[in-house]
């Protein structure tokens, strides 16, 4: 839901500064509720977070000069009559908003990205990355294209709690089916 | 008849080897069966007791070893036996009479002389050891052991140009000298060192440290010496120079700095070092020169950049702190505050710096840089350490308000940041507010939960809200899983913070008896570390490490004046004056006014529903056992179970005196 794009500001003039990507463990796990308390408005409930420390690479928390200020979490789905192929469905994916516009989600994504891509020895491969966006975040939408997602659905009262309840489905597929 | 014949004899001797190589079991036998023959012989009754000690069979190792003292008066054996009876249950004094008196039959028992110093080490008869130390010497001239203690005796009797003496009359006998680095006698000469300079004789040391140089292993010590002694000398070049060369090795190292100040007469020993010091302009704007040359000398010492703000003032300080403050929010050090606020002894350097701060947080919210210029553009995180720094800023100024107000726009800013929680809880605590403090802490402390530190912060804010129970579960998180009652690893560690802090909140909730047992454990603590030191003066004579061992000797003579152990005993007076002022606990005001008669029945009444409530107790201590056992089998975890046994129970401390004086009033 969150998004971020990367930055427009002169780069030469900003002052150094040190990104890296952090497993989530139940001992930090406190930093990702926290996050997700403060980035969306679902609240998430303990089977979320016990399904996040499962998901191994699908979930991450992002450091800036040391501070923990975004994250992505990720579940796999079954694709219906297939075992070798899942799919992959991007819960949240968010940085804290003083932190925007520094690279920071695209790098959230680009690490989703990859590691769906990976050739995987043993289990099934992913088929495709998925997500909802609010129809209004025009922004994320926009972000999420820059990657090569498509809306391919437009959900009708897919949040019902919220003021705009309508959501696109964006979709990046990896693998054609046969 | 005290002779025994040779057979026995023999076997006597091995008993004695058995004692030293520790086989008590082959020794215990090997008694018996002499005693078998010769039940009434001194010296082997009174082994045989101390074979008995070694098997915790206390009652009877006294009554043998008595009755072999009994036997044969004049024994140095029975004597001596006796005395280790005695030291193995710290009762010194009485040991050293023995040894005194196994000495009287045995005068020059090596082992017994021996003996007797450590124990007058202990206890501090300086005399006496220095004595005893002598009389090793004249009788093993050729170990240096013996010389160095005697030196060491002399030193602490506050002497310590004899002990040169000492040592100098020794280096004069020794005929080849090591030709590779030798550990010990390198530190035997550093120890030599020392005592010239605590005698006074600064050029003697000087001197001596030339000579030494070349068999010396630890350089940084004779480095370190020179500079001092060049300095207490008033050869200010050269002392400059030693100090130079010392900063080259170590750029953070404050000492260092110090002595090349004083070296150039820019440090006044009389003014407060923490800020300005008395210096005149002059040595003023020279002193900022040195430290603006120093670095870019040293661009990676902290210490070079952080000194010069104690000397600057004005104009000067506004433009240096600024740098320096940039520098720090930029990089993210949590502790700049910390490093700060000793300046802000000085009024004028405390606006200056609120000034700054106050000036790079307007900027950063509107222009993303520390000023309004544009040139370069912050990272969010240097207005998340403002923000952080006002906090503390203002918390320093006990203006609860304000600290309240910036601590919370960083929480905003950044809300997984555990360090603010503890700042807001800090601010908290400062405001009186020990519940809220406590749940800021704890706030910080979910945020990561393998973080020991904030952990531990926790749990000590969990008392001082005097949440017994929380704190409890809170520490257990950290302390041995392995053992039945996680609480006692606390004590096993001496964690003193945690008995102290559990004490003083027993105290202010009125329960005495507790406050009492956690203020008493602080006392053991401090024994043991009185008790630690014995084995020291055994080891450090013979490993050579003399310095340490003098430095270790002063500290256990001040030990008590740590401050946790004047609050502990702050504690237990205010524990003991309760108690002294109202006898009967919670029940003084209800009894006030009875007749003795009244009392006793009120006494005798409450004591009875007491019996009754153990009773129950222990009741709901067995189900809770049997209930633990089934839950240990159905593999849940037990530990929080028992931890709350813990709380109703009282294993900590069972010091007699504490007991005694608990009985004798109705405080439990």
């Amino acid at each position: 839901m969150g998004s971020t794009t990367t930055t427009t500001e002169d780069k030469s003039k900003a002052a150094a500064f040190r990104i890296g990507l952090g497993d989530i463990t139940p001992n930090n796990l406190g930093q990702l509720k926290r996050l997700n308390t403060v980035l969306f408005p679902v609240v998430y409930t303990s089977s979320f977070y016990k399904e996040v420390l499962e998901v191994g690479e699908f979930a991450k928390i992002i450091y800036f000069n040391d501070i923990c200020v975004g994250g992505v979490c990720c579940r796999k789905e079954n694709v219906p009559g297939s075992t070798s192929l899942q799919n992959l469905y991007i819960a949240t994916l968010g940085v804290l908003a003083p932190y925007r516009r520094l690279g920071l989600g695209s790098k959230l994504l680009k690490h989703i990205l990859e590691n769906a891509k990976l050739p995987s020895s043993s289990g099934p491969k992913i088929a495709k990355v998925y997500l909802h966006v609010q129809t209004n975040n025009e922004e994320a939408v926009e972000f999420y294209k820059k990657y090569g997602f498509e809306v391919v659905e437009k959900c009708e009262n897919y949040y019902p709690q919220f003021d705009v309840k309508d959501a696109f489905k964006l979709e990046k597929v990896l693998i054609e089916k046969n | 008849m005290k002779e025994l014949p040779p057979k026995e004899a023999n076997l006597f001797r091995e008993i004695l080897e058995c004692y030293q190589s520790k086989q008590y079991k082959r020794g215990f036998k090997g008694a018996e069966q002499i005693l078998r023959k010769f039940p009434d012989h001194g010296e082997t009754l009174a082994m045989k007791g101390l074979f008995y000690n070694q098997m915790d069979k206390k009652e009877e190792a006294y009554e043998l070893v008595k009755k072999g003292l009994r036997q044969d008066l004049k024994s140095h054996i029975c004597w001596h036996v006796f005395g280790l009876l005695y030291r193995s249950d710290k009762n010194y004094e009485e040991a050293s009479k023995c040894y005194i008196n196994a000495l009287k039959y045995d005068k020059e028992n090596i082992q017994i002389l021996r003996d007797l110093s450590l124990l007058q080490m202990q206890m501090r008869n300086l005399e006496g050891y220095l004595d005893t130390r002598h009389q090793l010497l004249e009788l093993r001239p050729q170990n240096r052991q013996y010389w160095v203690t005697v030196a060491i005796a002399y030193q602490l009797l506050g002497k310590p140009e004899l002990g040169v003496k000492v040592l100098a009359t020794y280096e004069e006998t020794l005929k080849d000298l090591p030709t590779t680095p030798d550990y010990e006698h390198s530190e035997m000469l550093l120890y030599h060192n020392s005592l010239l300079e605590e005698a006074g004789q600064i050029q003697e040391a000087l001197e001596h440290l030339d000579a030494i140089e070349k068999q010396v292993c630890d350089h940084k010590a004779i480095k370190e010496n020179r500079a001092r002694y060049l300095l207490a000398l008033g050869h200010m070049e050269e002392a400059q120079e030693a100090y130079r060369a010392l900063l080259a090795i170590n750029p953070d190292n404050v000492a260092y700095f110090e002595g090349l100040q004083k070296s150039m007469n820019l440090l006044n020993s009389s003014g407060d070092n923490r800020n300005n010091g008395k210096l005149t302009e002059e040595q003023q704007s020279k002193v900022l020169d040195l430290f603006m040359s120093l670095q870019k000398e040293y661009p990676r010492s902290n210490a070079a950049k952080r000194l010069p703000l104690r000397y600057a003032t004005g104009e000067e300080f506004v433009k240096i702190t600024d740098k320096y403050l940039r520098n720090m929010l930029r990089k993210g050090v949590p502790s700049l505050f910390v490093n700060i606020k000793s300046l802000y002894a000085d009024k004028e350097k405390q606006k200056a710096v609120e000034k700054l701060a106050l000036g790079y947080l307007a900027a950063l919210e509107k222009s993303k840089g520390f000023d309004h210029s544009g040139s370069i553009i912050e990272p969010p995180t240097a207005l998340l350490w403002t923000l952080y720094f006002l906090a503390q800023h203002f918390d320093y100024k006990r203006d609860t308000n304000k600290a309240l107000e910036y601590i919370e726009q960083a929480i905003q800013h950044t809300p997984t940041l555990v360090e603010l929680y503890m700042i807001k809880g800090r601010i908290l605590k400062h405001a009186g507010e020990y519940i809220k403090a406590m749940d800021a802490l704890n706030e910080a402390r979910q945020l990561d939960l393998q973080d020991r530190f904030i952990n531990t912060k926790c749990t000590k804010y969990m008392l001082r809200a005097d949440k017994m129970a929380e704190a409890e579960k809170t520490i257990v998180m950290f302390t041995r899983a392995d053992i039945v009652n996680p609480l006692n690893d606390l004590v096993e560690m001496q964690a003193q913070w945690f008995a102290l802090a559990a004490g003083e909140s027993h105290l202010r909730q009125g329960q005495i008896g507790r406050a009492l047992r956690r203020f008493h454990q602080i006392e053991k603590h401090f024994n043991d570390y009185t008790e630690d030191q014995f084995d020291f003066h055994t080891y450090c004579p013979r490993k050579m490490t003399l310095r340490a061992y003098v430095s270790l000797v002063r500290l256990e003579d001040q030990l008590r004046s740590h401050p946790y152990y004047v609050r502990a005993a702050h504690g237990a007076i205010q524990c003991y004056l309760t108690i002294f002022d109202k006898p009967d606990g919670e029940d003084d005001e209800a009894m006030k006014g009875m007749t003795e008669a009244e009392k006793k029945k009120f006494r005798n009444k409450k004591r009875k529903a007491e019996l009754k409530a153990q009773q129950e107790a222990e009741d709901r201590k067995k189900a809770n056992a049997a209930a633990l056992e089934a839950s240990k089998k159905a593999g849940s975890n037990a530990a929080v179970a028992l931890v709350e046994e813990d709380t109703e129970g009282r294993p900590l401390g069972r010091n007699p005196k504490v007991l005694e004086a608990l009985a004798r009033s109705g405080w439990q």
